[in-house]
């Protein structure tokens, strides 16, 4: 027989710190990787290398922890995106907004994903990035050029950020944190 | 990696585990926190189920791969060891194993003593694909050169693998493995420790590093044979590597170097050599058996190796003692007087305990020995036949049958060997080699022949594998009758007819046919009908069919059944299977339109068919296998294979000479000459001939290769002048039209002889290649409207006695030559041969140049010093020809012969012996 192991006992997980996951996506070269070195405390690097597959963060906020998933960007990882979406208690989707060739891509892969009854619910924010960038999309434009408004069935936020001048991310820490307890 | 076969004893005393119930508990890697204890048990579950050989089919493989991607970056270490070792094996099985890429690479760098950087490795090579390599490559780069061995050996092991979808990106890491190469650290090795209390690496004392960039290295640079002498060289030097099994690398690449390379091969030799006194055993078995193995080696090359090898005969671990005997086994076939020295010591193993050595102590004995100690070794063979394995006695059954062939006096005792062997319990695959090493005793070795037939008969009588009792059946219909006392094999044969199956009752129909048609006896001829009619009311269609064609043959009795019957020519089996491989495979489809017309085929009497038989199972035991090689290169064709492809190409020149409409009215080709090369290999145009006689004319073949670049020659065509145009009228040439760059091409030149059938013109052919000679346009590609005539003189060639001969088998040599004798005529000439280093060496040239078949075994000399070759042959005219070549070797003046030669045709003997002189 294999030996059987004990669950702790429900007491000892109390005082504990919540764990949360948090995926983020966006087409390649929006600068998910270089935001969650960021937000992990690390230097911004302009010279990042692609994504293959997905990286992996633990971001530490008081007691909770964040997870943040990394996911690749290029067409060939997109299909995958979905399946690291469920049961996450926040979807970041993440846009370069000086780039204004690409938005209908975006737009496009955002809505594909949000239509898939698995995430139905799951809080999603829309980060714009690179706000440091002249020619830069505003927030409301970034609002009308995702469209947005026609995503239904969960909260939705947008902000617009950058992390090269790590500007505005704060409030995207705080943003998050208020789903850290709501895991479905 | 695959482990395509499920092992059904695995999980027996081990916990039941079940496929689909560990794909149930998998949902637990997606509960939150992680538990890494648990987890670790589970993922060891499904290693397990991996190793033991069961499938997760994709769809499980992928749910399992995404839940197990959740774990990454625990802080557990084993946790991530479990976790990249699974991901590894499930590589291969599930989608989107890509994914994991940045997530796997980030843990092959990080803190230098994590104890999961190799296992990272290793896993990130598997999940790779051609198109992101490259985004590995800083990371491998870096891992080859790491200063932790286990970790630089995961490095360059993973490169090895990655190879064969990215050669040209792992070959720019030549630098990197270079060093680890070199690198002397040594403070590493293989631990698999999944300890979860130390999260560093082990201390590790290995040197393996060595041997994986040793592989490596050798892969980068396979197609650069001075990169890899030097290599060889570099890492050769004493002292420079410390790992043995590295240093056995270098072993097979030197010598698969020397064997390529007549260049290298002195270096290569002398490295070799000093290898065999390297303190690692390892290295000494691999040097000694390259250096056994290497073509054409001198017996003072292969001293030191047998020296060496005789000194581990007496070592106390029979591994050691058997890894010794089996190379001296192999050297034994083909230079038993350079092991004569060791025997002695293997005398002392022929009743070791282990029976693998025994058995090879005695093959070896039984090749190195003297005549005289062949009943002893038979004796003690006996002893213990019972013992060993199949594969063995198989093993000794075929050193018996050369020896057969090698000494036909000791045949008896050796007869009785067998049939003793032949009653004992064994396989199919044993039974057969006894048999057939009996069927060589019938055919080869005379005075046996009514004894052998006898145990075979008994044989027959209770043997359980129907091939061998059909093909028995067949050999006692053609060997039976030509007995003094035919009636004794009929009983045995009417014996299957009424106890066996329908397969070997068919096949003793046939048999019993071959008594009955052409006898001379009327009694047995009675008896015979009467047995054939009995078996009308057979059961089986086919032996009816059979017993009625015989009975009506035997009724006929005229010249066409006796020829259907006792048929003793056969098609050409070589060609034949050449051809109808070459039939079902082809690829145009128009081919199949015809069926295939066994016609063509070249047939060949069963005497010619003899004596190839014989050549070819007496070469077949010279060792034809080579050592893995360190590369893939293609495997030496054995002796066998290059007899028959030899046969294969004659005839089919000989099928091209017929399709030529002009040559068809000559009739068929008598003999085909080898083929003569008239120029170097290297010059402008390569020239060779062949030379096919045929019976009132000659046709030279010549074969024309143009090898200078981007030049077209046009009306290519041969001016051969006889030295002697009395004999030979030229009739006509037929040229080649056009000859492009490395495309070689075909011209034929035909005699007349003048003198007509009977005579065989002996004379120098001096040749002058007449041509046009065009320049190609670059711009055009097509050649130039105007070229120039051109001469270009090739060597001359002679038309010899040998020409005219080809070998023949027959078992008696002293009958034939007295019969010979006293007919026809002689010739005899002394030759001193200065430029052959050993009898041996004489023996084989003799027997070419002459173009005959040596009889009686006296192809392999015993003795070093004196040797009688004894040699026969038939003219072109079918008259016979027997030679007896007499020879001496002394060191100061070469091989010394005397050449008898006799001929039943006037003047041939002389003409013979004028092909050598």
């Amino acid at each position: 027989m294999a030996p059987t192991y004990h669950e702790e006992p429900e007491l000892m997980k109390l005082p504990r710190a919540t764990e949360m996951d948090v995926t983020m996506i966006g087409l390649q070269n929006a600068g998910k990787t270089s935001l969650l070195r960021v937000l992990s405390g690390g230097e911004f690097a302009i010279d990042s290398i692609p994504t293959v597959g997905f990286n992996m963060k633990r971001l530490q906020r008081g007691h909770v922890t964040l997870k943040c998933w990394d996911l690749g960007g290029q067409p060939r990882f997109r299909p995958m995106w979905e399946r690291y979406c469920r049961n996450v208690n926040a979807i970041v989707f993440i846009v370069d907004i000086a780039d204004v060739d690409v938005l209908p891509m975006a737009r496009e892969e955002l809505h594909s994903l949000m239509s898939q009854p698995s995430l139905d619910g799951i809080p999603l924010l829309v980060l714009g990035n690179k706000s440091d960038l002249p020619n830069k999309l505003t927030v409301d434009e970034l609002i009308d050029a995702m469209d947005l408004k026609n995503i239904a069935h969960r909260e939705v936020s947008c902000y617009g950020i950058s992390a090269k001048e790590e500007t505005n991310l704060e409030a995207v820490l705080q943003w998050l944190m208020k789903f850290a307890n709501s895991k479905k | 990696m695959s482990y395509g076969k499920k092992d059904e004893d695995a999980d027996t005393g081990l916990v039941k585990i079940d496929r689909t119930q560990v794909f149930q508990e998998a949902r637990l890697f997606n509960t939150s926190p992680i538990q890494p204890r648990r987890c670790r048990i589970l993922l060891t579950k499904i290693g397990l189920l991996l190793y033991t050989g069961e499938k997760f089919p994709s769809t499980e493989a992928t749910t399992l791969f995404f839940g197990i991607s959740k774990l990454f970056q625990n802080k557990d270490a084993s946790l991530r060891q479990m976790v990249h070792l699974i991901i590894k094996e499930l590589a291969s099985s599930a989608e989107d194993i890509i994914m994991v890429t940045s997530t796997i690479m980030k843990d092959t760098g990080g803190s230098t003593d994590a104890i999961y950087r190799p296992n990272a490795i290793r896993a990130l090579c598997r999940i790779i694909d051609a198109t992101t390599v490259q985004s590995i490559e800083r990371v491998l780069k870096t891992a080859i050169v790491d200063k932790n061995p286990t970790v630089s050996s995961a490095a360059l092991v993973s490169s090895y693998h990655l190879l064969p979808i990215a050669r040209e990106v792992v070959k720019r890491w030549q630098s990197e493995t270079q060093e680890a190469a070199a690198s002397t650290k040594s403070s590493g090795g293989f631990s698999l420790g999944f300890s979860s209390s130390s999260a560093n690496l082990p201390v590790n004392n290995s040197t393996m590093t060595q041997y994986h960039a040793i592989g490596l290295l050798y892969q980068m640079r396979m197609h650069d044979r001075m990169a890899l002498v030097k290599m060889v060289q570099q890492f050769g030097a004493a002292g420079a590597m410390k790992n043995p099994a590295a240093i056995v690398m270098l072993v097979r690449l030197a010598a698969q170097l020397a064997e390529e390379d007549a260049q290298l091969r002195r270096p290569m030799m002398q490295l070799l050599d000093g290898w065999l006194r390297h303190k690692s055993e390892m290295v000494n078995f691999e040097a000694a058996k390259a250096i056994c193995d290497m073509r054409d080696v001198t017996d003072a090359e292969v001293s030191q190796a047998v020296h060496v090898l005789q000194l581990f005969l007496t070592s106390p671990r029979a591994v050691t003692k058997f890894a010794a005997l089996r190379i001296l086994h192999n050297i034994a076939s083909f230079k038993p007087h350079v092991v004569n020295v060791c025997n002695p010591d293997i005398e002392l193993l022929i009743s070791n305990s282990n029976r693998s050595i025994a058995t090879f102590a005695i093959t070896t004995l039984l090749k190195t020995g003297n005549e005289a100690s062949v009943d002893r070794l038979m004796k003690q063979i006996s002893g213990f036949m019972s013992e060993i394995t199949d594969e063995f006695k198989i093993t000794i059954v075929e050193a018996i049958r050369t020896l057969c062939l090698k000494f036909p006096s000791k045949q008896a005792g050796m007869l009785q060997f067998l049939s003793g062997v032949l009653r004992d319990e064994g396989g199919y695959e044993f039974k057969r080699a006894v048999v057939e090493s009996m069927f060589d005793l019938i055919k080869f070795v005379p005075e046996s022949k009514e004894e052998a037939l006898a145990h075979l008969c008994e044989f027959i009588e209770d043997c359980e594998f129907t091939k061998l009792a059909v093909r028995i059946l067949h050999l006692l219909g053609v060997e039976g009758p030509k007995t003094s006392q035919p009636t004794k094999y009929i009983r045995y044969i009417y014996n299957r007819v009424v106890l066996e199956n329908a397969i070997v009752r068919a096949a003793a129909v046939t048999a019993l046919a071959k008594f009955g048609v052409g006898q001379k006896d009327p009694e047995v001829k009675r008896s015979v009908d009467v047995l054939l009619t009995r078996c009308l009311d057979d059961v089986d269609d086919e032996v009816r069919d059979r017993a009625a064609l015989n009975l009506s043959l035997m009724h006929e009795e005229d010249e066409l059944a006796t020829r259907f019957v006792k048929n003793d020519s056969m098609f050409s089996l070589p060609y034949f299977e050449h051809q109808l491989v070459m039939y079902v495979t082809s690829d145009d489809k128009s081919v199949f339109d015809d069926s295939f017309d066994v016609s063509k085929i070249p047939i060949v009497t069963r005497e010619q068919a003899d004596a190839e038989d014989r050549t070819k199972k007496l070469t077949a035991t010279t060792p034809s296998l080579k050592p893995p090689k360190t590369g893939p290169t293609k495997a030496a064709p054995s002796a066998a294979d290059a007899a028959a492809s030899a046969t294969a190409t004659a005839q089919k020149q000989a099928q091209e000479l017929l399709a030529i409409p002009e040559l068809k009215e000559f009739g068929a080709v008598l003999k085909s000459s080898p083929v003569v090369e008239l120029t170097e290999a290297e010059t402008e145009y390569v020239v060779s001939v062949v030379k096919h006689i045929f019976k009132e004319h000659i046709v030279l073949q010549y074969e024309v290769k143009n090898t200078l670049p981007d030049t077209v020659l046009e009306n290519v065509s041969v001016v051969a002048t006889p030295s002697d145009e009395e004999e030979l009228q030229e009739m006509f040439i037929i040229q080649a039209e056009k000859l492009s760059t490395d495309e070689p091409g075909k011209i034929y030149v035909a005699f007349q002889k003048v003198n007509g059938e009977g005579s065989l013109p002996i004379c120098t052919f001096s040749n002058v290649l007449k041509f046009t000679s065009k320049e190609i346009d670059p711009t055009s590609g097509e050649p130039e409207e105007t070229g120039y005539d051109d001469e270009y003189e090739v060597s001359e060639f002679d038309l010899s006695g040998a020409d005219y001969v080809v070998p023949a088998f027959a078992s008696n040599f002293a009958h034939i030559w007295e019969q010979v004798g006293a007919q026809g005529e002689e010739a005899e000439e002394t030759l001193q041969l200065s430029g052959m280093k050993s009898i041996a060496d004489a023996t084989e040239q003799l027997a070419k140049a002459l173009s005959l078949q040596p009889l009686e075994g006296t192809d392999v000399p015993v003795n070093q010093t004196t040797h009688t070759l004894k040699l026969l042959g038939k003219t072109v005219g079918g008259g016979r020809v027997v030679a007896s070549v007499r020879m001496a070797y002394s060191s100061k003046t070469g091989v010394t012969t005397k050449i008898t030669v006799r001929s039943e045709e006037e003047g041939v003997a002389a003409l013979v012996i004028g092909s050598v002189a």
